[in-house]
């Protein structure tokens, strides 16, 4: 009769492993160590051990470095992985690349997105890296699993992971007539990722750290927009301002200076960074996507 | 007695050091090594110290570090003078004369390196986050830097700056039109420099090739050879070119994960 193998869940990417190892093989999230949780709820990502190895399909990932990680992979010839130019660090001159075609690239030059993602097929190896200090994540995905990240945030995926973009649907403006202006707390666009075939492995770069979520059906949670790294499919959000209680009632504070939230709704995890650029708060919203004020 | 030679410079140390006393690498930490063979340049611990010649240099600070150099009289070290970031007063400066000042106005390199003399202290850091890699060089040794790398070298080291050769590389390379080569004479000397992000280095067989991204690139033995390859990729209609170093072997390569993407159209 033969003996039941030990699995064990990884708090930080729910994926099955067997548990053996120091860090988890499909996050390289630390498998001796006690989840982080602050009295609020939100669940610490522990950095990428040094030398950590992932495993995709019949290829392996190594994570190393502490302020721009590096990720090397050992691409086995069935496998495939794509990102952007730019990120390419080095490779083997036995590593296939290709140009991988994206549509709609009118729309995606309006938005100062990359025309074209490079794919890389083994055997051998190639490493990536980001451009700016931070945090290398990977976030493994299940079959059918869907997630949204926020623009400029994408290092790479394996190619059975499908690659959209759509409008993040978040946006007001300020002014009226000829001088109207746009905001985009979010970006124009959102990343949009599918495991479609299989379970994938996606990797992003955040910078500063980053803290995990899981909300209930119904919950809220209000972040600074340009801190939101990912979300679930599942998680609704729309902006909400807040108006700060002026001295006097005609006072400037009751109608221009606010406070830009996001507000995310469960169910599903997001996650966040500690880093974000400081939100655009003068001028009175003049229209926008779906929002909520409060005045106090 | 045994004694523990460094896996980062070779350098032999006494058995009760942690750092060693001529890079300032841990000894009593493994070497990481990637599975294809590029090596992380050492982490240097807070407050390192190690020595060249009489003086001592101590390594402050890990994200973007401080070299504070006490110089012994006799003892000088040369750097880019927007380096400098504190010195006692009693430190004499003085100017070298690197030749070529129409060619480095050209090549965007600084007219004036500065010297700065023992005895005394200076501290001298870059602007972004970084490693310092201190790279100790031996008699008759030739090391080509990228421009704007390097953060000190000691009185030993030759100073002098070569053209990338090929327009190719000039124009699609990334990295500048001329590097800084350091090369020692009868005395070794000892090497700072300052890479963005994380460091690594791998050293080359003969003929073995590595593909670098060019804003990667960070230093090299003058026996590895470095040339622009050019890669083509087609979407649909549309034809792009994708510009990448290739590095042959012999000799190290260092790169750095933090970097300017250059050269793809």
């Amino acid at each position: 009769m033969s003996t039941p193998q030990a699995s064990y869940i990884c708090p930080y990417c729910r994926m099955e492993s067997e548990g053996t190892t120091t860090t988890c093989l499909r996050c390289g999230a630390p498998v001796d160590v006690r989840i982080r949780v602050s009295n609020s709820g939100w669940a610490e990502q522990p950095a990428i051990r040094d030398m950590a190895r992932l495993r995709f399909n019949r290829s392996t990932c190594q994570v190393s470095g502490a302020y721009v990680p590096v990720a090397e992979f050992n691409m086995h010839a069935e496998d495939s992985v794509y990102f952007s130019h730019h990120v390419l660090l080095h490779t083997e001159p036995s590593v296939q690349l290709d140009a991988l075609k994206m549509a709609g690239g009118w729309n995606r030059r309006l938005a100062g997105m990359p025309l074209m993602m490079l794919r890389a097929s083994g055997p051998g190896h190639l490493a990536i890296s980001a451009d700016h200090p931070g945090e290398t994540l990977a976030v493994p995905m299940h079959q059918n699993q869907a997630i949204d990240v926020v623009e400029h945030k994408f290092l790479v995926a394996t190619t059975n992971i499908n690659y959209m973009w759509e409008r993040s649907g978040v946006w007001f403006t300020t002014g009226s007539g000829d001088d109207t202006e746009y905001h985009y707390p979010l970006g124009q666009m959102m990343d949009r990722f599918t495991a479609v075939d299989s379970h994938g492995l996606l990797l992003l770069h955040a910078p500063g750290n980053t803290f995990i979520r899981d909300l209930q059906p119904g919950q809220h949670i209000m972040i600074q927009p340009s801190s939101l790294i990912w979300k679930d499919r599942t998680v609704g959000m729309h902006l909400h301002f807040e108006y700060p209680r002026g001295q006097y009632w005609f006072s400037s504070a009751r109608w221009q200076a606010k406070s830009v939230w996001l507000t995310l709704t469960g169910p599903g995890r997001v996650a966040i960074q500690s880093v974000f650029e400081r939100p655009e708060t003068v001028g009175s919203v003049s229209g926008g996507s779906y929002r909520t004020t409060q005045y106090w | 007695m045994d004694r523990i030679e460094c896996q980062w410079c070779k350098a032999q140390n006494e058995p009760a050091r942690t750092s060693c006393q001529t890079c300032g690498a841990p000894l009593d930490k493994k070497n990481l090594v990637s599975d294809s063979g590029w090596a992380e340049a050492p982490r240097l611990r807070d407050m390192t110290e190690f020595r060249f010649s009489n003086s001592t240099c101590q390594i402050e600070g890990e994200i973007v570090p401080v070299a504070e150099l006490a110089l012994a009289p006799g003892d000088a070290v040369f750097f880019e003078h927007h380096v400098m970031l504190w010195k006692e007063p009693q430190v004499p400066m003085s100017a070298m004369n690197t030749g070529g000042g129409m060619k480095r106005t050209i090549g965007g390199m600084p007219h004036v390196i500065s010297l700065a003399h023992g005895p005394g202290r200076i501290a001298l850091s870059r602007d972004a986050t970084g490693e310092v890699v201190v790279l100790p060089l031996h008699p008759g040794h030739e090391l080509d830097v990228r421009e704007h790398a390097f953060l000190a070298g000691t009185h030993s080291i030759s100073y002098s700056f070569v053209r990338i050769k090929g327009l190719a590389n000039v124009l699609h390379g990334g990295s500048g039109m001329y590097m800084d080569r350091f090369i020692t004479n009868r005395e070794p000397g000892l090497l700072l420099l300052h890479g963005y992000g994380n460091v690594f280095q791998k050293t080359l067989q003969p003929g073995e090739k590595v593909m670098v991204e060019p804003g990667g690139f960070l230093y090299k033995d003058s026996s590895v050879t470095m040339n622009t390859f050019q890669q083509n990729l087609r979407t649909g209609m549309f034809r792009h070119g994708m510009y990448l170093a290739e590095m042959t072997g012999p000799g190290r390569v260092g790169i750095q994960s933090m970097y300017v993407h250059h050269g793809s159209e």
